[in-house]
């Protein structure tokens, strides 16, 4: 976009040209002003996004003291994290925490195919918002609600089934091992209320009513519908939903902090947890930058192989309808 | 009614996609399982108002049900330890929201609409960051904000949250800017206006539906984000409502009336918000992804 150079804009490009003409075969002027107005841009990221990044990646290297004097120790807190058994304890509870969330999004799925067969709109704009209101609620307040139906005596839960004649079934179920990590994902359920709602929602939405006539005239059912058009059609919508719980899982921390604070006897211990543990609690601030830079080195190429396979798949499917 | 409006919906569009089978009847099945699933979604939500206005005796006597008198002062009760979280985080929100969308319009726009040397470098030191999740920060962040002992402070929380914020608000506004038709601001420029001119009277006002999103995403952000202030706020008068109700579940652990009601009181502001802008809110969301850009 060619803007009419004003002149003191032209001074100090003098002084920047003659070494960028090399570079450029064109003519370009410098414009100082563009580069002012991305200055504070470039300050918050560089100094509050990528210098803390680089100083935890650095700082992994030492034993870190931040108010007195570190020492290098090279790869020792690397070595260390390979014997940490919570450490490891805690991605294993991550692995569980991400299947549950992919196999639970059947719940949201199920919503978005029940509410887009809705025939009326009325009901469906009704439906559609009732579904999503518990987004609204911030996640402390319906994190605690659950904690509250769980606790072991006044809880919601133990009450009815001791309402019931079940009391026998009556746990401490975010107090003992066996049930403490389940409690915790079954927080919000039934899953409805998020983004992998929406994203099936308006994905179905956007199907184009073509095929869905031209498919109708071929005598597709609803089951046959699902199987052989919503879904194909979903499957990039789905990989991005697939990343977004990868990433999503690697942060997940703060219901386990409310409800359990990573316990009992570590069956909730999630990375994130044990990362500020080792810091604030144990002091050991370099041994946590190493579990942030490994965190940070995990998330980062996890991004990477999605964001090439996706370019990879548009590449292939550019002439497709959507 | 409702109900009625949409048997008769059905029945003539049945006409025009003939399917055969009785449609109606299965449309009724279909709401029930909508109907049931939202209930079951709501759940928790509802049994919270209804204990907010509960004392300890009704709550024991029966738990799901509305029991009378509702007693407001339970509400008065919590409000007292609630408000100062509120206006802290509002005060929070209020000012990442002005420095987030101060920063990322102008450098959205300067990334939209101008070419230079390094463009496609610094939107892509942007984009990166938009795959990074602030959580691996944390740890040097907070000792970065030590060193600059801004430990209990607004500025502490509000630097983060507009770390974060400039990277999706550029993203956004960068895409939105992209798709306003060039020929409005060659019009501009042949009407005598500069670059900055251009920002002010053709691309903020054409923008203000993508700045409304930015700023409820920013703000339910603030109201949601919980181990950051957890862990640089210790002063009990500058938490932010995330923390600050964990702490006053604390104080109130056998108080369930006071307790659901300061719930309610947290969750207000954010649920008006959604309810009156869930359009901005659901595309602020949906926008929001990583990948999608």
């Amino acid at each position: 976009m060619a803007v009419t150079v004003d002149a003191p804009s032209r001074a100090p490009s003098a002084t920047i040209n003659p070494r960028k003409s090399g570079r450029t075969p064109r003519k370009r002027v410098v414009r100082w002003w563009i580069y002012l107005a991305l200055l504070p841009l470039a300050i918050v990221i560089g100094y509050f996004a990528y210098y803390p990044a680089v100083s935890a990646i650095y700082w992994s290297f030492f034993n870190w003291q931040p108010a007195g004097t570190s020492t290098f120790l090279g790869f020792g807190n690397y070595v260390t994290m390979f014997s940490d058994q919570i450490w490891w304890a805690s991605f294993r509870n991550l692995g569980f925490i991400f299947v549950f969330a992919v196999v639970s999004w059947i719940l949201p799925l199920l919503a978005a195919e029940l509410l887009i067969s809705l025939r009326s709109a009325r009901w469906q704009y009704v439906m559609r918002t009732l579904l999503i209101i518990p987004m609204a609620f911030p996640g402390v307040v319906t994190a605690l609600v659950w904690g509250f139906f769980y606790s072991p005596n006044d809880g919601v839960i133990n009450q009815t089934l001791k309402a019931l004649g079940l009391g026998a079934l009556a746990q401490n179920w975010t107090g003992q091992n066996s049930t403490a990590l389940l409690s915790l994902l079954f927080v919000g359920f039934p899953f409805i209320a998020g983004l992998p709602f929406l994203i099936f929602y308006s994905s179905l939405q956007n199907i184009p009513t073509e095929v869905l006539e031209a498919a109708q005239l071929d005598g597709v059912g609803r089951f046959a519908r699902f199987w052989q058009i919503d879904l194909p059609l979903m499957a990039s919508q789905v990989r991005i939903l697939l990343f977004l719980a990868v990433v999503g899982t690697l942060q997940y921390g703060f219901v386990a902090y409310v409800l359990t604070q990573g316990g009992p006897d570590n069956a909730t211990m999630v990375p994130i947890l044990r990362m500020i543990n080792v810091a604030f609690s144990g002091g050991d601030w370099g041994y946590s930058a190493a579990l942030s830079t490994t965190l940070f080195l995990i998330t980062i190429i996890i991004s990477a192989v999605v964001v090439t396979a996706r370019k990879r798949g548009s590449e292939t499917t550019d002439g497709g309808a959507m | 009614m409702t109900t009625i409006q949409a048997r008769k919906a059905t029945a003539t569009r049945s006409v025009t996609q003939p399917d055969g089978r009785s449609r109606t009847s299965r449309q009724i099945r279909l709401k029930t399982v909508l109907i049931v699933l939202a209930a079951v979604s709501l759940a928790p939500y509802l049994f919270m108002i209804i204990t907010s206005f509960k004392t300890n005796q009704q709550f024991a006597d029966s738990f799901w049900q509305i029991s009378f008198p509702l007693h407001f002062e339970n509400y008065a009760v919590a409000w007292n330890q609630i408000a100062p979280y509120l206006f802290n985080t509002a005060l929070v929100a209020v000012l990442s929201i002005v420095l987030i969308l101060a920063i990322a319009s102008v450098s959205g726009f300067v990334l939209a609409r101008y070419r230079f040397l390094g463009r496609g470098f610094i939107y892509g030191a942007v984009l990166v960051l938009m795959m990074v999740p602030g959580l691996a920060n944390l740890i040097p962040l907070f000792i970065i904000m030590k060193d600059l002992g801004l430990l209990n402070t607004y500025i502490v929380l509000v630097i983060p949250y507009t770390a974060g914020g400039v990277v999706l608000g550029t993203i956004l506004i960068r895409n939105f800017v992209e798709g306003i038709p060039q020929s409005i601001f060659d019009a501009a420029r042949i009407d005598g206006a500069n670059g900055a001119r251009m920002y002010r009277s053709v691309m903020l006002p054409l923008s203000l539906p993508v700045l409304g999103t930015i700023a409820l995403i920013t703000v339910s952000e603030v109201w949601n984000d919980f181990f950051w202030p957890l862990l640089v706020i210790s002063d009990n008068n500058l938490r932010t409502v995330s923390v600050g109700l964990q702490f006053f579940q604390g104080q109130n652990v056998t108080d369930y009336g006071p307790l659901m009601a300061g719930y309610l009181l947290a969750s207000l502001p954010l649920v008006l918000l959604f309810t009156f802008l869930s359009k901005y809110f659901l595309a602020g969301v949906q926008g929001g992804v990583p990948g999608a850009h």
